[in-house]
């Protein structure tokens, strides 16, 4: 990068906010995706307001920079990695929160983490319900920039379901605000489907192609304080599954619900058993763990009773444990963590999502491709709003196992294609789906149309969803 | 292979445990009682480099050559504290602040003058203060009785309190007098060679550790007491896990203080005016060794005084800034975190900030001075002194 640039972005932030120290580039040149190679940014600035912002996509603009936006740095696929010589512009430091109680919504900007958000809620007995399972780390902004979702998702769908505006600034330095905000008289957010098509939703998932989202305005909900933690035991997927929908369709309010076959459920209790103290057990082929939760007693008495009568006409069994559910639940903001990072490998994930009556096929193409390609890993998921399951196998492998690496990637593409074949969507947009998946060629297109109007000089982050 | 080989493939083998989740950052963990964890990226301008994801990314690079070893490129691996909160958050199965002390012990050949000169002091002087030695008895003049140079209890006294921080050492002796507890202090202290230990100088550590370990089998001591985090630490761990030197049991006086003030033999008077005492866990005493409640329970046992938290405390207490070198390394830094940690005292509405670790009174009490607020820093164990006497 050019030593004016650099110059002339160090006046905007000031020069303590700018760095293209060696080392400083090699930390930025990676994120959690340790499946993926590192890339080097030429430069790496930290921002502190949404004009900060504004002025240096200007100067990017300018001079044909290419930037990467980076909120926590905790994706998975690549997704946050710069393309080469890029400008990372780091969003932490814009940590603003603003509560509308009324309104029962509230503004945060992109530093803010999950965690952070729930402390602060918590003291009013607010909460937002979709927990990410890097929630200590992952960014409100971030989470919706790649379409994300939680413990909490079984209620509440993903993250975009709990979106009401967003402040983007475009490539061009424009900012605009989405949602009943675009009104500046409005007091506050409370309406995302104002003035006319949905924009707030081209922005979420979009991988920070379009566009960087500063600030994002979320519905609130009251926090609730009465759950129940239940496992449920069936001989056949099918039964497992029939579960999860009558569970919806008697609107039993589970706020987690897994389903975990035995392969599944003896790997995570390898890794977890003993930390949340569940006892032994002779477990059924499926085990449905499932958190139920309330705002009031009576309502949750009744829940748990409905439950266990929907399972019992399905011939499963209610199996009394609940040790699994409530480490999953409590633990919610690290679980994921902390059982993924048990033992030494390194992985690769595949974010997608199944309906619930089609979960066996997405188990099986998964085991049929570790299987085939002499891989350990697992799946984890849970189901994620109306009629949807967030699904996301990990592939591993030895970090300094080249040949075993080399395996899970082409694995990885395989498996996309064959998911994509059983009725899976992607949600996080990562390259595997793009490059593998012939018959997602004409959206790609149109995305790309859009992109082109947004970004002409194509300076926004190139790298991700397909190298739009 | 040799053992610096079979060294460094196990810490290659432990840093790759690191699959960057970045939790280490900032987690803001209501439940657990976390509320930010690195002190380091809280008080700079928090690039990647200013906490553990970003140094294990550069210590990878520096060790596999990939990043040249110059002492640029090294600069954030000193910046650190090694106070451990990242340690207590991190869900991969490492620990992060001690690999970072392995790390900076392998990277001997990169030049940092300040850990040289350090080094170099402790070496000749047996301090670090460039200092004659024997001054590290001279606080014994002023308390009006002798202690012997050999006994069956020795009170370690430490760098820091015998030769900075007399008052700890003076108020440690008074408590032991004040329970009748015959002890004694070396003639020639060494350092403990807890600094050369985290500042990356472990061949100078096994230098300094045999000096001690020699001066304290003269002494003929059966139990040791030291009143600072520091020495605790490395006397008590690291001496025999690093040096296998296996010594008499060690405390610190605080411990030993807890367990006179239960059995009666302390029985301490109201301290006067109201008081309100927020303690700060030393990490090397707290987040190390676990050692949370004696020093609560003596806070607790004086008459008058009132404990109470702060937000962060035991294993998520936030560091006073004055660790693994960094007051040496970055002074500034080191003061800011200080004065963040100060503030955490005054929102609690305290009057006194305690602790049990002569660094972090040292350090708190520059803190103090860039919040530029009243906020008197005492050590617990001059607490207790002033009500035994
Ligand atoms: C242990 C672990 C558990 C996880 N569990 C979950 C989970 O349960 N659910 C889930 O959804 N994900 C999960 N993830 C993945 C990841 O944490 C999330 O996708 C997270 O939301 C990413 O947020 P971030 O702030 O870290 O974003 P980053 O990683 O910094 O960025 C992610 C993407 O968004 C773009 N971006 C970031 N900020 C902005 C912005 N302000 N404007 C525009 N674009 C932006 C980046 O360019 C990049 O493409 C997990 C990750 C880890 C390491
Ligand atoms: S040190 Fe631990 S907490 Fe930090 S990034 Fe690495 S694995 Fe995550
Ligand atoms: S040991 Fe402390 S100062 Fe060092 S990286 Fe970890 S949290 Fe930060």
């Amino acid at each position: 990068m050019e030593e004016s640039t650099i110059e002339k972005i160090s006046q905007i932030v000031g020069p303590e906010y700018v760095s293209t120290r060696e080392d400083v580039l090699l930390s930025y040149s990676a994120s959690a995706s340790t499946g993926y190679d590192s890339v080097k940014p030429s430069a790496v600035v930290r921002p502190g307001s949404t004009e900060e912002v504004s002025e240096i996509l200007k100067i990017a603009n300018d001079v044909n920079l290419k930037v990467t936006p980076r909120c926590g740095g905790s994706s998975l696929q690549g997704e946050v990695i710069p393309v080469e010589g890029a400008l990372v512009i780091e969003l932490m430091r814009l940590d603003s929160f603003e509560l509308h109680e009324d309104l029962r919504s509230a503004t945060v900007g992109a530093g803010v983490t999950f965690g952070k958000l729930d402390k602060l809620l918590k003291v009013c007995g607010l909460w937002l319900p979709v927990y990410p399972e890097s929630s200590l780390v992952a960014t409100v902004a971030g989470n919706v920039a790649v379409n994300g979702a939680g413990p909490g998702s079984t209620a509440y769908g993903c993250i975009a379901e709990m979106v009401l505006g967003l402040e983007v600034v475009l490539p061009d330095g424009r900012i605009i605000q989405t949602g009943s905000e675009a009104n500046p008289n409005a007091p506050g957010p409370f309406l995302r489907y104002a003035f006319g098509p949905d924009l707030t939703g081209l922005f979420i998932g979009s991988l920070g192609s379009l566009g960087i989202i500063t600030k994002v305005s979320v519905k609130l909900f009251k926090r609730m304080e009465e759950f129940h933690y239940e496992t449920y035991g069936f001989q056949e997927s099918e039964q497992a599954q029939k579960f999860l929908i009558e569970l919806k369709e008697n609107n039993v309010n589970a706020v987690f619900a897994s389903i975990y076959e035995g392969r599944i459920l003896g790997f995570f209790m390898d890794m977890l058993g003993e930390e949340y103290h569940i006892p032994e057990h002779d477990w059924p082929p499926f085990t449905v763990s499932i958190t139920l939760g309330r705002l009031r007693e009576d309502q949750l008495q009744s829940d748990i009773k409905r439950a266990a009568e929907i399972c019992g006409g399905l011939e499963g069994e209610v199996i009394g444990i609940s040790e699994l559910p409530r480490g999953e639940w409590d633990d919610r903001m690290r679980t994921f963590a902390r059982s993924s990072y048990a033992h030494g490998w390194h992985w690769r994930i595949l974010y997608h999502h199944q309906t619930p009556s089609n979960w066996h096929k997405s188990i099986e193409a998964i085991w049929d491709v570790m299987d085939e390609y002499a891989l350990l890993g697992h799946t984890a998921g849970f189901a994620t709003g109306h009629s949807s399951y967030n699904f996301y196998p990990h592939l591993y492998y030895f970090p300094e196992d080249k040949e075993e690496e080399r395996r899970v990637r082409e694995a990885h593409v395989d498996l996309s294609k064959r998911l994509f074949k059983t009725g899976a969507v992607p949600f996080k947009l990562a390259p595997y789906w793009v490059n593998g998946v012939d018959e997602m060629k004409e959206y790609m297109n149109v995305l790309k149309g859009i992109k082109d109007v947004l970004d002409p000089n194509g300076i926004m982050h190139p790298g991700v969803m397909g190298g739009l | 292979m040799t053992t610096m080989e079979s060294g460094m493939e196990q810490l290659m083998e432990e840093l790759h445990q690191c699959r960057r989740c970045g939790i280490c950052r900032n987690a803001v963990y209501d439940a657990r009682g976390f509320d930010g964890i690195c002190p380091v990226y809280e008080n700079s301008t928090g690039f990647e480099t200013s906490f553990m994801r970003g140094k294990i990314i550069v210590a990878l690079a520096l060790l596999n050559g990939e990043l040249e070893k110059t002492a640029r490129n090294s600069e954030s691996l000193f910046d650190c504290t090694l106070c451990g909160n990242c340690t207590q958050i991190c869900p991969a199965e490492f620990e992060p602040a001690h690999t970072l002390e392995l790390v900076r012990g392998l990277l001997a050949e990169v030049p940092n003058q300040v850990r040289e000169e350090i080094a170099h002091k402790i070496l000749s002087n047996n301090n670090p203060y460039e200092e004659d030695n024997s001054r590290k008895r001279k606080w014994i003049s002023e308390l009006g009785f002798d202690i012997p140079t050999n006994g069956e209890i020795l009170y370690f006294v430490g760098c820091t309190a015998g030769m900075r921080i007399p008052e700890v050492a003076k108020n440690t002796a008074k408590i032991l007098k004040a329970a009748d507890l015959p002890f004694a202090v070396l003639q020639e202290e060494p350092c403990c060679g807890s600094v050369l230990l985290r500042t990356g100088k472990p061949e100078a550590a096994a230098e300094t550790a045999e000096r001690v370990s020699n001066a304290i089998k003269e002494s003929g001591a059966k139990k040791i007491v030291v009143s600072c985090a520091g020495c605790l630490k490395t006397l008590k761990e690291d001496f025999p896990n690093k040096f296998d030197i296996e010594l008499p049991e060690v405390l610190h006086i605080l411990e030993l203080a807890d367990n006179l003030l239960q059995e009666g033999r302390l029985k301490p008077k109201a301290l006067p005016g109201k008081n309100t005492v927020t303690y700060h866990d030393p990490c090397h005493m707290g987040r190390e060794l676990s050692i949370y409640e004696s020093p609560r329970r003596v806070i607790q046992a004086i008459p008058n005084v009132n404990l109470v938290e702060m937000e962060t405390n035991r294993d998520t207490a936030m560091c006073c800034g004055a660790g693994g070198g960094l007051r040496s390394y970055n002074s500034e830094l080191a003061k800011n975190i200080a004065s963040k940690r100060v503030q955490d005292a005054i929102d609690t509405g305290a009057n006194i900030l305690a602790t049990a670790c002569p660094f972090c009174e040292h350090n708190l009490q520059s803190g103090a001075k860039i919040v530029g607020r009243n906020m008197p820093i005492k050590d617990v164990v001059s607490l207790l002194a002033e009500c035994v006497e």
